[in-house]
C-alpha cells in the first residue's frame, strides 16, 4: 500500500496549485491520468479575470457584480467575494513563479476585455493563458521535486470511505495496468469537467467526470449539474473552440439563406452578443431547418474581411482551420456550432473547498474538491468567460492551505486493502469477461448524440424524458459492449470504457436535474419554462444517488451583496 | 544564362576541386557564372552565434552587390544557400529590420532591395529549363552508376526557406542523376546531417551521424554519393578513414560534389574535376563508367 | 480507400515491433488522430498511442507519419497520403517504444528537468507584479509556447547517436528562463548549458524547427543561447572557441580561415584535442587538400572591417 499525507487527483491549474502549497509541509502525491502538461487547463486561450486596474480602474467590487450578474444570481456572493478579492493576489504569485503574461507599455500584466465583464480584466499571456500558466505551475512543481510525487499516466478509479471519512483512493498505473491502494490523510480531487458527455464539445478526451462519479458513488451528491455552458464557435463536428476574435473582426454569422441571423435575436450587439444568447440563436436557426446545408451548423464568414487582413490580424486562427477543418476562411466560410464547453455543477464543497454532503454543510472528513469538478459555487447558472481560469487557481490555493490545516497531526485512517483492491480488480476483470459484439464507440455516440440534442442548448421536458429513457437503454448496452485488449500495458481501450461508463452515468445526473429545474437560467434553457423563476428555483440541485434512483434536494442561495434581478446586456 | 557565383570560402579552401570543377560544370552548361570577389563569407550559421545582426548584415551586403549587377546569386553550397536564405527572411518579415541593415550598409555604399534570388547549383539545374540544358549537352552519359544523393541540412530546412518542392522528400538532386543518366539511389539519410558543424565539440557523435549515413547508402546499394555541399563533403570524405561504422564493415565510398558529377556527364576527366585529390579514392567511378561504356559496344 | 501502415508493439504478446495494414475511407475533414481513433474504435480497439486536447496544445499525440514527427490531431489524414494513398505510422524516434504508437518519454523530463526549468528571480518578491518589457516579453515568448510533445527530440540528429545531449526541448525551455529579465541565473545557466551534451552539440539539422508545431523552434532557440553565452564571456570551450575564431577570420579578411579554425577551437592548451587534429590534417596535407598557406583577404575586405566596428563586434 501506498502511503502519503495528501494524494490530489489531477494536475491542471487547481491541483497543482493544491500541491504547491500543501506541500509547504506535508508529504503530497499528485496523480494524474495525463502528464501534467497535458491537463485541460492548457487550452485556455483567453485569459485569467483579476481586477487588478492595469489598463483601465477597476475593482473587487465589479468583478463581483459582473460574476453574480452573469452567473444569473445562483451564485454563492459569499464564495464570489472572496474568490474576487484573492484574484490580484493570486495573479501576482503567477507573476513571481514566472508565469509568462504579456505586458502594458509600462511593462505591467496586459489586460483586455472579455465577454461579459465590464472591465478590462482578462490578464493573459498572447492566445495561451491556460497553457502559460500550466506551465508555470508545473515548472514549480519540478523545482519542488523532492517534496511532490507525481504520478505521471496513473488512473483513479475509486474513492476509499470509511463512514463520514475519506481514507484513500484506488488507483491503476496506466503503463503496466497494476492497481493499487494509496492511502492518505485527505485527498483532493481536481478533475476537471465533463464536457465529453456531449456529441460537441470544446472539452479534451480526458474531461470525463471520472472524479465526479467517484465523489458521486460513494453518496456524495452533484451540485447543480444541470448547467452546463455551450460555447458560441465550436468548429463544425469537432468542437474545438474558434476564437472569438474571428468575430471581434468583423465575421458574419450566416445561416443557409446566407442572412445575418443575429438580427432577429440581438440586433443591437449583432454577431457581438454574450455567448449563450448568441448559442441559442445559433441553435434556434439550426432547430429551424435553416442550418447550413440542413446540417448542424452555420457560417462564420470572414471572406468580406479580404486576404490581407485576414493575413495581418488572424494568420493563426485562419491555419486552425485549415489544420483541424481543412478549409481556408480566406475562400470559404467556416461551419460551426455551439460546443459543450464548461460544467458550472460538481462536487459540492463549501468556501474551504471541504466536500459536504448537504445543505447543512455536513462534511465528508478529508475529502477536498478544488477546480471545474467543484461547485462552490461561484459560477452560479453561468460562467463569465476568464473566471474559471481564476477558480482553478484560487480555490486550488485554498484546497492546499485548507488540507494543510487538515491533514496536520492527524492518523491515516483505517484502510482494508485486499477488499478495496479487490472491487476494482473486478471491475477490470466485468470488462474483460465482456464479450458483447456491439462496439463501444456505437454506445459513446449514442450517448453523446442524444444528450446533445436532447439535453443541450435547448431543453423540455418531452426531450429530457426520451433523452433518460435512451441513456437507461445505453446503461444495459454498456454492459455487453465488444472488449478487443485483455493485455495490461498501456490498455487504453479498457480505460475509455471505464470513462464511458463514468460519463453514462454523468449524463443521466445531468438529465436528471434538467428535468426537475423547471426554469430557464444561465446556462440552462427549458424551452417550455422560457422564464427564470426565482420563487421556485432561487436555489441549487442537490443531486443524490439512492436504491430507489436518483433523489433531488435543494440548498439554498447565499445572496449578500447584490440582490436579484433581471439579467439584461 | 548568368548568374553572380557566390563561392563560399570552403570551395576556395579546403575543397578546391569544388571551384574548379563548377568552373567547367558552368562552362559546358553554357552558363555564366561572375564569381562575386568582394563578398564576405555568409557566416555558415555560425558568425550568427556571435551576433545575428552581424551575420545579416554581411549577407545583406552579399545581396547588394549582386545586385548591382543585375545578377541572381547561385550558390554551389548548402550551408551558404540556407545561411543566405535565413538572411533574406530575415530582411523581408520585417520593414524596420530592413532598415537597420540598410542603415549599417550605407557607408559602404550598399543597399538592400530584395531585387535579387539565391539559388543552389542544384536548384537552378532542377528545372525545367536547367533539365533541358542539361539534357541536350550531355557527352558521356552516367550509365550504371548508383548515385546517392546527400542534401546538406541547409538547403532543406527550415523548409520555408528551402527551393525544394518537398523538402522532407526532395527529388531535385535525384532528378539531375537521372538526367545525366545515371541511377539515383533513395535512401532515408539522404535528408540527414552529416554532423560536420559539431566535428570540433563532439566529433564521436558527428562521425556518427555521417557513418550511419555512409553506411544507409552503401546499404542502398549506392557506387558513389554526390552532395552540394562542401562541409558535407569534408565531413563525409575526408573524414571517412575515421569513421568507425564503416571500418568496421571495411567499407568506403567515394563521394562526389555535385559538379563533379554533372561536369563528367559533359565530357571533362576526373583529373580536370580534381577528383583525384579526394581522400577516399574515386577511381572506382571511372570503373564503372568504363564497364557500361565497354558493355554496350 | 486509404491504407494506414501503423508499427505495432506490444511486448506482452512479441518482443520485436512489425507492421500491420488498416483501410479506411477518409471521413471528410478527418484529422490523422481522427483517423486514427476510426481505426481504433471501428477496426482494433488494442491499438495504443496517446491524445487528450485534440486541439494541438496538450502534445499528447505526437508521432511519426511517413517518417517524420507530428501532431497527429493537427493535420489533416488527406495531407498525408503518399503518392500509393498511404500514411505510415510509426512511434516517435530516439525514445523507447512501450506499445504500439506509445513511446517512453522518462528521458525526455529528465533533461527538462536538468536545465533547471523554473525561474530563479532577481529579488524578492514585490507586492505587485515584477515589471518586464514588452521587448522582454518577446525575448522568451515563443520558447514559452513550447508543449513539450517531443516532436523535436524525435527527430533530432544529435539524439540519434548521442543519448548525453540534452535535445532540443530542453535547450528551447533553457532558453524561456536565460532569456528572462526576471532572473537572476543567466551566467550560472549558459555555462552549464555550455558544458557537454548542452548547446554546443547541436548539428544545427534544424530538424527541431521543421517538426517543432508552435513557435518554440528550438534551433532558433539554441542559437539565442550561444549568443547570451558568448556575450557573457562563456569561451572556455571548443562551440565557444570556434564561434569566435570563424567571427574573427571573417573580420580579418572577409572569409574563413580554415587553416587556423580547428586550431583555435580546440584551445592551444588542449593538447589531445590538437593531437586529434593531426589524422585529419595529414591526410588532407598528402592530398594537396590544405587550404593555401597565405590566407587571400576578399575585395573590399575594409568595407566589412567597417560593418563589424560599426556593430562593435
Ligand atoms: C477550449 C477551452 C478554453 C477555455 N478557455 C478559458 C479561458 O480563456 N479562461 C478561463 O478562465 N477558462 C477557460 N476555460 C475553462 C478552464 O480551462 C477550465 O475550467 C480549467 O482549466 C479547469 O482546470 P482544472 O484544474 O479544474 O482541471 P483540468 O485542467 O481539466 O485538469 C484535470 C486533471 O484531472 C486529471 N484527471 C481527471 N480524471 C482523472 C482520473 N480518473 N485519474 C487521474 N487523473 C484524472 C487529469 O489528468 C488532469 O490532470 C476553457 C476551457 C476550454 C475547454
Ligand atoms: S557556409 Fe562555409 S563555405 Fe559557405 S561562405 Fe560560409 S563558411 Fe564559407
Ligand atoms: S549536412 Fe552537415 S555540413 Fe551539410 S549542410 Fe547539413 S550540417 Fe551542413
Ligand atoms: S538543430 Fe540541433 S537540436 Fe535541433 S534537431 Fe538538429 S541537432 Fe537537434
Ligand atoms: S519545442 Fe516544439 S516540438 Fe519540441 S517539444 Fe516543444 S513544442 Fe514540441
Ligand atoms: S491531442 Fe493534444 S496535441 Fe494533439
Amino acid at each position: 500500500m501506498i502511503e502519503h499525507d495528501v494524494v490530489i487527483i489531477g494536475a491542471g491549474l487547481a491541483g497543482m496549485r493544491c500541491a504547491l502549497e500543501a506541500s509547504k509541509e506535508l508529504d503530497v502525491a499528485v496523480l494524474t491520468k495525463v502528464y501534467p502538461s497535458r491537463s485541460h487547463s492548457g487550452a485556455a486561450q483567453g485569459g485569467i479575470a483579476a481586477s487588478l486596474g492595469n489598463s483601465e480602474p477597476d475593482s473587487w467590487e465589479e468583478h463581483m457584480y459582473d460574476t453574480v450578474k452573469g452567473g444569473d444570481f445562483l451564485n454563492d456572493q459569499d464564495a464570489v467575494e472572496e474568490y474576487v478579492k484573492a484574484a490580484p493576489r493570486i495573479i501576482y504569485e503567477l507573476e513571481h513563479m514566472g508565469c509568462v503574461f504579456s505586458r502594458t507599455a509600462d511593462g505591467k500584466i496586459a489586460q483586455r476585455s472579455f465577454g461579459g465583464h465590464s472591465k478590462p480584466r482578462a490578464c493573459f499571456s498572447a492566445d495561451r493563458t491556460g497553457h502559460a500558466i500550466l506551465h508555470a505551475l508545473h515548472e514549480q512543481l519540478m523545482k519542488n521535486e523532492k517534496s511532490v510525487k507525481i504520478y505521471n499516466e496513473w488512473y483513479m478509479h475509486s474513492l476509499i470511505v470509511d463512514g463520514d471519512r475519506c481514507n484513500g483512493v484506488v488507483v491503476s498505473n496506466i503503463q503496466t495496468g497494476e492497481v493499487e491502494v494509496i492511502r492518505a490523510k485527505a485527498v483532493v480531487f481536481c478533475t476537471g469537467g465533463y464536457g465529453r458527455v456531449f456529441k460537441i464539445t470544446s472539452n479534451a478526451f480526458a474531461s470525463t467526470a471520472d472524479g465526479v462519479i467517484a465523489a458521486f458513488e460513494v453518496g456524495i451528491p452533484l451540485e447543480d449539474p444541470e448547467f452546463v455552458q455551450f460555447h458560441p464557435s465550436g468548429l463544425f463536428r469537432q468542437g474545438i473552440l474558434f476564437s472569438e476574435a474571428a468575430r471581434g473582426e468583423g465575421a458574419y454569422l450566416l445561416n443557409d439563406k446566407g442572412e445575418r441571423f443575429m438580427e432577429n435575436y440581438a440586433p443591437s450587439r449583432m454577431e457581438l452578443a454574450p455567448r449563450d444568447i448568441v448559442s441559442r440563436a445559433e441553435q434556434s436557426e439550426i432547430d429551424a431547418g435553416r442550418g447550413v446545408n440542413g446540417e448542424d451548423c452555420i457560417n462564420l464568414d470572414l471572406r468580406h474581411l479580404g486576404e490581407a487582413r485576414i493575413m495581418e490580424r488572424l494568420p493563426q486562427i485562419r491555419q486552425l482551420a485549415i489544420d483541424f477543418l481543412g478549409i481556408d476562411c480566406i475562400t470559404d466560410p467556416i461551419p460551426i456550432q455551439p460546443t459543450a464547453h464548461y460544467s458550472m455543477g460538481g462536487i459540492p464543497v463549501d468556501k474551504f473547498c471541504h466536500v459536504i454532503l448537504d445543505a447543512e454543510g455536513t462534511k465528508m472528513n478529508g475529502f477536498f474538491a478544488a477546480g471545474e469538478c467543484a461547485c462552490v459555487s461561484v459560477h452560479g447558472g453561468n460562467r463569465l468567460g476568464t473566471n474559471s481560469l481564476l477558480d482553478a487557481v484560487v480555490f486550488g490555493e485554498r484546497a492546499g492551505k485548507s488540507v494543510l490545516e487538515y491533514a496536520r497531526g492527524k492518523d491515516f485512517g483505517n484502510v482494508n486493502e485486499g477488499q478495496e483492491k479487490a472491487k476494482v480488480l473486478e471491475k477490470f476483470e466485468d470488462v474483460f469477461q465482456r464479450d458483447g459484439s456491439e462496439s463501444y464507440k456505437d454506445i459513446r455516440d449514442d450517448m453523446k448524440e442524444i444528450m446533445m440534442s436532447h439535453c443541450g442548448v435547448f431543453r423540455d421536458a418531452e426531450k429530457l424524458k426520451v433523452c433518460m429513457d435512451t441513456l437507461k437503454e445505453l446503461q444495459v448496452r454498456f454492459k455487453k459492449g465488444k472488449v478487443t485488449d485483455k493485455g495490461k500495458i498501456f490498455n487504453t481501450e479498457i480505460y475509455e470504457i471505464m470513462e464511458l461508463g463514468n460519463m453514462l452515468r454523468m449524463a443521466e445526473v445531468i438529465a436528471e436535474a434538467a428535468l426537475y429545474r423547471q426554469e430557464s437560467r444561465g446556462g440552462h434553457s427549458r424551452t417550455d419554462f422560457p422564464k427564470r423563476d426565482d420563487k421556485k428555483f432561487l436555489h441549487h440541485s442537490m443531486v443524490y444517488d439512492s436504491p430507489d434512483g436518483f433523489v433531488i434536494k435543494t440548498k439554498p442561495v447565499v445572496i449578500t451583496k447584490y440582490p436579484v434581478t433581471e439579467r439584461t446586456y | 544564362m548568368k548568374f553572380a557565383l557566390f563561392t563560399g570560402c570552403v570551395a576556395k579552401g579546403a575543397t578546391r576541386e569544388l571551384m574548379l570543377s563548377t568552373t567547367k560544370a558552368a562552362e559546358g552548361l553554357g552558363f555564366e557564372f561572375v564569381e562575386m570577389k568582394s563578398a564576405s563569407c555568409c557566416g555558415a550559421g555560425v558568425v550568427s552565434e556571435k551576433s545575428p545582426l552581424l551575420a545579416d548584415a554581411l549577407n545583406a551586403r552579399s545581396f547588394s552587390i549582386a545586385e548591382k549587377q543585375g545578377l541572381d546569386i547561385v550558390t554551389i553550397c548548402s550551408t551558404c544557400q540556407g545561411t543566405l536564405k535565413k538572411t533574406e527572411a530575415h530582411l523581408n518579415e520585417s520593414k524596420e529590420y530592413k532598415e537597420k541593415v540598410n542603415d549599417i550598409l550605407e557607408d559602404g555604399g550598399h543597399q538592400y532591395n530584395g531585387t535579387t534570388r539565391i539559388k543552389h547549383f542544384a536548384n537552378i539545374l532542377a528545372t525545367e529549363e536547367g533539365m533541358a540544358r542539361l539534357k541536350s549537352r550531355i557527352k558521356r552519359p552516367l550509365t550504371g552508376l548508383k548515385v546517392a544523393a546527400f542534401y546538406g541540412c541547409y538547403v532543406l530546412r527550415p523548409s520555408e526557406n528551402s527551393d525544394f518542392e518537398n523538402p522532407d522528400n526532395p527529388t531535385g538532386m535525384e532528378d539531375i542523376f537521372a538526367a545525366l543518366g545515371a541511377t539515383p539511389v533513395y535512401y532515408p539519410s539522404r535528408i540527414k546531417c552529416c554532423g560536420f558543424p559539431i566535428v570540433m565539440m563532439n566529433k564521436d557523435a558527428s562521425l556518427g551521424m555521417s557513418g550511419n549515413a555512409l553506411v544507409d547508402a552503401i546499404d542502398n546499394g549506392a557506387d558513389v554519393v554526390a552532395t552540394g555541399c562542401p562541409l558535407c563533403h569534408l565531413s563525409l570524405d575526408s573524414y571517412q578513414p575515421e569513421i568507425e561504422s564503416l571500418q568496421k564493415k571495411n567499407q568506403s565510398i567515394p563521394i562526389l560534389h555535385l559538379p563533379q558529377l554533372v561536369a563528367l556527364a559533359l565530357g571533362y576527366t576526373p583529373t580536370q574535376l580534381g577528383m583525384d585529390s579526394h581522400i577516399v579514392s574515386t577511381l572506382k567511378i571511372n570503373q564503372i563508367l568504363s564497364n557500361s561504356a565497354s558493355s554496350s559496344h | 480507400m486509404a491504407t494506414f501502415r501503423i508499427k505495432r508493439f506490444n511486448p506482452e504478446k512479441q518482443p520485436e515491433p512489425y507492421f500491420e495494414e488498416f483501410e479506411l475511407d477518409i471521413p471528410d475533414g478527418a484529422t490523422l488522430l481522427d483517423c486514427m481513433n476510426e481505426i481504433k474504435w471501428t477496426l482494433d480497439g488494442s491499438l495504443s498511442y496517446r491524445m487528450s486536447c485534440r486541439s494541438a496544445i496538450c502534445g499528447s499525440c505526437a508521432v511519426k507519419a511517413n517518417g517524420h514527427a507530428l501532431l497527429a490531431c493537427q493535420r489533416q489524414g488527406e495531407h498525408l497520403l503518399d503518392n500509393d494513398d498511404t500514411i505510415t505510422l510509426e512511434p516517435l524516434g530516439n525514445m523507447k517504444p512501450v506499445k504500439d504508437l506509445v513511446v517512453d518519454f522518462t528521458p525526455f523530463w529528465d533533461k527538462i528537468n536538468k536545465v533547471k526549468p523554473y525561474l530563479e528571480p532577481k529579488d524578492e518578491a514585490p507586492a505587485k507584479e515584477r515589471h518586464q518589457s514588452q521587448e522582454e516579453f518577446l525575448i522568451i515568448d515563443d520558447a514559452s509556447t513550447c508543449i513539450m510533445c517531443g516532436a523535436c527530440y524525435s527527430d533530432c540528429n544529435t539524439l540519434e547517436v548521442d543519448d548525453n545531449f540534452l535535445g532540443p526541448a530542453a535547450l528551447a525551455k533553457a532558453q524561456r528562463f536565460v532569456g528572462d529579465s526576471r532572473d537572476s541565473k543567466t551566467l550560472q545557466r549558459v555555462q552549464d548549458l555550455s558544458e557537454p551534451g548542452g548547446i554546443w552539440d547541436c548539428t544545427h539539422c534544424a530538424e527541431c524547427v521543421e517538426r517543432c508545431p508552435k513557435p518554440a523552434k528550438p534551433f532558433d532557440r539554441i542559437k539565442e543561447i550561444m549568443t547570451v553565452a558568448l556575450d557573457n564571456g562563456v569561451h572556455n570551450n571548443n562551440g565557444a572557441r570556434h564561434a569566435l575564431s570563424f567571427t574573427n577570420s571573417v573580420k580579418r579578411s572577409g572569409n574563413l580561415n580554415e587553416n587556423r579554425i580547428p586550431v583555435e577551437s580546440m584551445g592551444i592548451f588542449n593538447i589531445s584535442g590538437l593531437l586529434s587534429l593531426i589524422p585529419i590534417g595529414l591526410r588532407m596535407l598528402l592530398k594537396g587538400k590544405v587550404p593555401p598557406v597565405i590566407h587571400h583577404s576578399i575585395d573590399e575586405v575594409d568595407d566589412v572591417k567597417r560593418i563589424f566596428k560599426e556593430l562593435d563586434q
